[in-house]
């Protein structure tokens, strides 16, 4: 009989998870699937510094510990979070899954994920003695595998405070409510003074890591909307490439129309 | 651990791995609490925690420590209880009655934030519990009309 | 509306809404073993070897070698074993059980046995099978001349699915020997079925074995045989121990090893001539899996319905139920008429389409009327009320103007359909099955204290039977309903008045209890015991069908349905939205409005599910895929949030105060409609189902290439 612990504050928790070998548990609406006997559990859910949605001058702080629901009440989360949150499992999985479960899964089809891809979002990662601050691309390594050393929590995702007002966001799951996601695809258009000064798309559930390909996006930047109907087809031509879907239960060729077709779309939404 | 389980306070002295419906249906019995497919998915096994639906398939008991847990076996001692039940009733809303206990904690929750919600707002409210049987018609408008007659009471 | 629609509080409300209800894993499991059964995971095998560790304590394994009976599961035929012998046929095949004290231990040692298996070549498609299990064949008219003499012949194939059941309780049995008898109890549709196999298995005289039913969560038909074998192989276990055994499935498992519908492939041949069909040519396959169950009772009526409601005067028409390596398909809502009504319903709108006419409006063309003869030579007795059913959906959902309006070319974003279907499910057992095998007796017992005890065998599943039938009791000797007592069947106490099945239970028994309870009424003595016992008596109308020569009425009488779909999809992701599901159902007089409404608005869900998200899918080796209840997909309170069921009576006079079969009727017919509709927004002709939002986006690219 292994045991599992129950953290009452991060510097606990911390302390516990460099001292033994424990799976941290946040809402678990994963990790209750499989259930497997022998594992000793870190209960995360008291943890109140991962239970803050704050925002500094650069950042919205979001605790790991914040279930979709509390996500979707904030009202210091963004829109486009809150869209993800929202399609996230059905009301009960919503009350307990939290954002750092989400992250923490690895999974390509994870929702707030995609939104912290898309927004260039950053992790803050804490262990006993150190801190580190980790652009959420470089935290996934492979399908379910994750930049997390086994002494480390994630505690804070820090969002950019501003700049995707001007959103696109679609899952697509196999029905309308507890759905997992086949497609999803999240999109910011940021234009001032005429001309754009981001635009960030990711793809999700298509590949084994959420697909961002800040080096395509750029090429969007500093243009104005013109100039960026110029490059259109150049732009599509090499998302066309660069999105290779792999193939499940659901199609390749399903799942690249589709993202193919959202990528167009959001581009006719802004008049590109 | 000590968690408070339908109004009272209770001291659980197993594993803090143990699924949450397990132990309330094994330990506690309280068999109320249905599983239907153990992942999530289906809703049977809905109880309130904290004031919250949740799965209880979905939670291991150290999650749980220190929450208010009420099961359908608690909630049916209560007034709001009695005018859903009425409600439901009154479509014959209950078929096989599996989902039912899941189905009628949903209903608390949603009303509890919401006195006068509308459909679409109780289709989204019960859209994690699974029903085979009714189409969902009659239990959508079982909360419709428990909204009505619970004057006050949510 | 008759006073005895007037809907009740339902007597079963209070237990099921407050959380008293004891289903199967409700009871408490004191002193009761848990039972794990090992399954095969190869789709055809020779079990060389099984091996056992040596096992601790108060565990032991059960096979084959330990039933005391035969090794032989009645349904039907006999050929399912209780535990596999020299062979396994399907991924899913039980091998043996594992029982013990202890919940987790039972399951570690299960996972632990070493099954030596040495392949054998496994058949997965049933077109790839040449073993065929049952074969029919009918007709009438002269179907060579009528093809001769047509003006056009058309010819297609259409594809169903598998389907799975989804009932919210899964399977379970709890098994207790004592006195020398065995007691199963547990969720189950057929208590005498399970009484028969169990008998059987043991080796027992029929008075040693007890079948109570408990609480069910739901069957749609998932529990009409398949029970049966989970409690043959609980019995033998607890035989063994000498103590209770309880089983209760998993989802996985339930998933994976229970039966399904009968994937099929139908094959229309139809000649035309002078704008209307002369004959049909039908070949149709089902896929039986591994065993026979009950696939010879299914093809019947699937082969029975596959001209649909139409009058087609020359008619040739070929079933096959045939063997593949697969779970054994079953019973469910509709049992083999879902999949011909599938293929008749496109087969008449896709000719409609080729002469240029709208599909309701050539449909119209050929729909029975009363007095016209059956598929199988038999007759409608009664009236048709099909075309004032198509009138009340029209004025419900508007299908004519729409249906003119979304059949011109759509090129937006968005782009909708919608699609109609006509359909009828022939109420009670297939032909003269009541009369000759199920031989219905109900009973009602009225004690001295004045309290009327209704005994018959069939159960409540979740479709209102217990009130029902209380109801209609109540009506004839005008009492209230505390003075009546029903209980879920225990054949200890009750007669054998047969399953609850084929939509029969009401319309038969229900008559029954009717006739008894007018019988008890004349003859009331207060302060006396006084029982009752009613046999069934077939129909003098009836036109003899016998299953040798198929032919004569297949049914005495016809519950009739409309069903629309209208939805529309998004071209870009390829999703379907359903924008409304409709239909108008003839049952007969409604027992109880709100328990039909609500069986006919869940009917009409389960035929979107089966139509659109509903896929089950294997591996190469067989093994199904989707097991589990996120990637088996089935509708959410938010997938058709505009579902209306409406109610059209034709009375019955052989059912109770006019009532027929109901349960079935509203899911037969709706995939049709559905896809009907998806052929309109999508601009292409479909020819199975399901048709997926991956089948849809794929039309869509092919559509843009051209």
């Amino acid at each position: 009989m292994v045991n599992s612990y129950i953290a009452e504050s991060l510097e606990e928790a911390l302390r516990i998870r460099t001292e033994k070998t424990v799976v941290p548990y946040g809402g678990g609406t994963d990790l209750m699937i499989e259930a497997p006997d022998d594992v000793s559990y870190l209960f995360l859910g008291k943890i109140p510094e991962m239970k803050n949605i704050t925002q500094d001058a650069k950042y919205i702080r979001i605790g790991a510990g914040c279930t979709f629901t509390e996500i979707i009440e904030s009202s210091l989360v963004p829109d486009i979070l809150k869209d993800a949150a929202a399609g996230v499992g059905g009301p009960a999985i919503r009350n307990l899954g939290t954002v750092g479960g989400n992250v923490g899964n690895g999974s390509p089809k994870a929702d707030c994920a995609l939104i912290f891809f898309a927004t260039d979002s950053k992790l803050r990662l804490m262990s006993a003695g150190h801190e580190r601050i980790l652009p959420i691309k470089d935290f996934y390594l492979g399908r379910k595998q994750i930049d997390l050393r086994s002494d480390e929590l994630i505690v804070e995702i820090l969002m950019p405070r501003s700049g995707y007002e001007n959103y696109y966001y679609k899952k697509i799951g196999a029905r309308n409510a507890q759905a997992i996601s086949r497609v999803s695809f999240a999109a910011i258009m940021s234009v001032s003074d005429g001309r754009i000064n981001n635009c960030a798309t990711a793809f999700g559930s298509v590949s084994d890591v959420i697909i961002r390909r800040n080096d395509i996006d750029a090429m969007m930047t500093g243009k104005t909307i013109a100039e960026a109907s110029s490059v259109r087809d150049a732009y599509l031509a090499a998302f066309d490439e660069a999105i290779v879907p792999i193939s499940g239960r659901i199609s390749a060729e399903y799942r690249k129309a589709v993202c193919m077709n959202l990528l167009r779309d959001f581009l006719d939404k802004n008049g590109i | 651990m000590i968690f408070t389980l339908n109004g009272k306070e209770v001291d659980y002295k197993g594993s803090l791995n143990a699924r949450l419906l397990d132990v309330l249906r094994d330990e506690y019995r309280l068999t109320g609490v249905k599983c239907g497919c153990k992942e999530g998915e289906c809703g049977s096994c809905s109880v309130i925690m904290d004031g919250l639906l949740i799965n209880s398939c979905m939670v291991a008991l150290g999650r749980a420590e220190g929450s208010t847990i009420v099961t359908i076996e608690g909630y049916s001692g209560m007034k709001r209880f009695a005018v859903l039940e009425k409600a439901y009733a009154s479509v014959s809303a209950v078929q096989c009655g599996f989902c039912i206990p899941g189905m009628i904690l949903a209903s608390e929750c949603i009303l509890a934030k919401n006195p006068h919600p509308t459909e679409d707002e109780i289709r989204l409210g019960i859209s994690g519990n699974l029903c085979r049987c009714t189409g969902y018609n009659s239990i959508v408008n079982a909360i419709r009309i428990a909204a009505e007659e619970g004057d006050g009471l949510w | 509306m008759d006073t005895i629609s007037k809907s009740v509080i339902k007597i079963d409300h209070t237990p099921k809404v407050s959380g008293t209800a004891m289903y199967v894993a409700d009871y408490s499991t004191e002193g009761v073993l848990f039972g794990k059964l090992l399954y095969s995971t190869k789709a055809r095998a020779r079990l060389v070897d099984v091996k056992v560790p040596v096992l601790p304590d108060g565990y032991l394994v059960v096979d084959k070698n330990d039933v005391p009976g035969e090794n032989q599961v009645h349904i039907v035929l006999d050929d399912t074993p209780v535990f596999a012998c020299e062979t396994v046929e399907y991924i899913g095949e039980p091998i043996l059980m594992v029982v013990g004290p202890d919940e987790k231990q039972v399951l570690a040692i299960t996972n632990s046995i070493e099954v030596i298996y040495e392949d054998l070549p496994a058949v997965l498609n049933m077109r790839d099978s040449d073993v065929v299990f049952f074969n029919y064949e009918y007709g009438k008219g002269d179907i060579e001349k009528a093809f001769a003499d047509s003006d056009n012949i058309y010819e297609e194939e259409f594809r169903t699915g598998r389907q799975e059941q989804v009932y919210l309780e899964t399977q379970g049995m709890i098994a207790e020997p004592h006195d020398g008898r065995m007691t199963v109890h547990g969720s189950m549709q057929c208590p005498y079925y399970i009484h028969r196999a169990v008998a059987k298995a043991l080796g027992y005289e029929p008075g040693r074995v007890q079948i109570i039913q408990d609480v069910t969560g739901g069957a749609f038909g998932g529990k009409e045989a398949f029970p049966s074998i989970l409690a043959a192989q609980t019995a033998v276990a607890a035989h063994k121990a000498g103590k209770p055994v309880r089983v209760v499935f998993d989802r996985q498992e339930d998933m994976e090893f229970t039966s399904k519908r009968h994937p099929s492939l139908c094959h229309y041949k139809v000649a035309v001539k002078d704008g209307k069909v002369t004959a049909m040519d039908i070949d149709v396959i089902y896929d039986a899996g591994a065993y026979t169950t009950l696939s010879a009772v299914v093809l019947q009526r699937g082969i029975i319905c596959s001209s649909g409601v139409y009058n087609i005067e020359n008619l040739k028409v070929h079933g096959r139920a045939v063997k593949t390596n697969t779970v054994p398909s079953g019973a469910f809502r509709g049992f083999g008429g879902p999949q011909t009504f599938f293929a008749v319903e496109m087969m008449m709108e896709h000719v409609a389409g080729r002469l240029g006419i709208d599909s309701l409006t050539f449909k119209e063309k050929h729909i029975a009327r009363e007095g016209d003869s059956t598929s199988t030579s038999g007759m409608y007795h009664f009236p048709v009320p099909l075309p004032d059913m198509i009138n009340e959906v029209d004025k419900t959902c508007d299908f004519r103007r729409k249906y003119k309006e979304y059949s011109k070319p759509q090129t937006g974003r968005y782009r909708r359909g919608i699609g109609i279907s006509l359909y009828f499910h022939g109420a009670g057992f297939t032909g003269s099955g009541e009369r000759d095998y199920i031989k219905a007796v109900a009973k009602i017992h009225k004690t001295s204290d004045g309290i009327v005890h209704v005994l018959t065998a069939n159960t409540d599943m979740g479709q209102g039977l217990l009130t029902t039938f209380t109801k209609i009791v109540a009506k004839e000797l005008d009492l209230p309903f505390d003075r009546i007592i029903i209980e879920n069947p225990d054949t200890d106490l009750v007669p054998d008045s047969g399953p609850t099945v084929a939509s029969r239970s009401l319309m038969i028994v229900g008559e029954l209890l009717r006739r008894a309870s007018a019988e008890l009424r004349a003859i009331w003595k207060d302060g006396e015991d006084q029982i009752i016992e009613e046999h069934f008596q077939e129909p003098d109308f009836l036109i003899p069908f016998t299953i040798e020569n198929f032919h004569g009425d297949a049914y005495p009488t016809y519950a009739w349905a409309v069903a629309a779909v209208e939805l529309e999809i998004d071209t870009l992701t390829g999703l379907a939205n359903v924008l409304g599901t409709y239909g108008s159902f003839d049952v007969g007089t409604p027992i109880d409005m709100n328990i039909v409404v609500g069986q006919m608005e869940g009917g009409l869900m389960q035929g979107v599910g089966y139509a659109s998200m509903e896929q089950i899918a294997a591996d190469s080796k067989g093994r199904i895929r989707n097991n589990n209840l996120s990637d088996y997909i089935i509708p959410t309170s938010m997938d058709v949030t505009n579902l209306v069921a409406l109610i059209h009576v034709e009375k019955y006079p052989q059912g109770p105060y006019g009532a027929k079969g109901a349960g079935e009727l509203s899911v037969v017919g709706v995939p049709a409609a559905y896809i009907e509709a998806m052929e309109m927004a999508i601009g292409t002709r479909i020819n199975h189902i399901p048709f997926s939002a991956e089948d849809t986006m794929k039309v869509l690219q092919e559509v843009q290439r051209k």
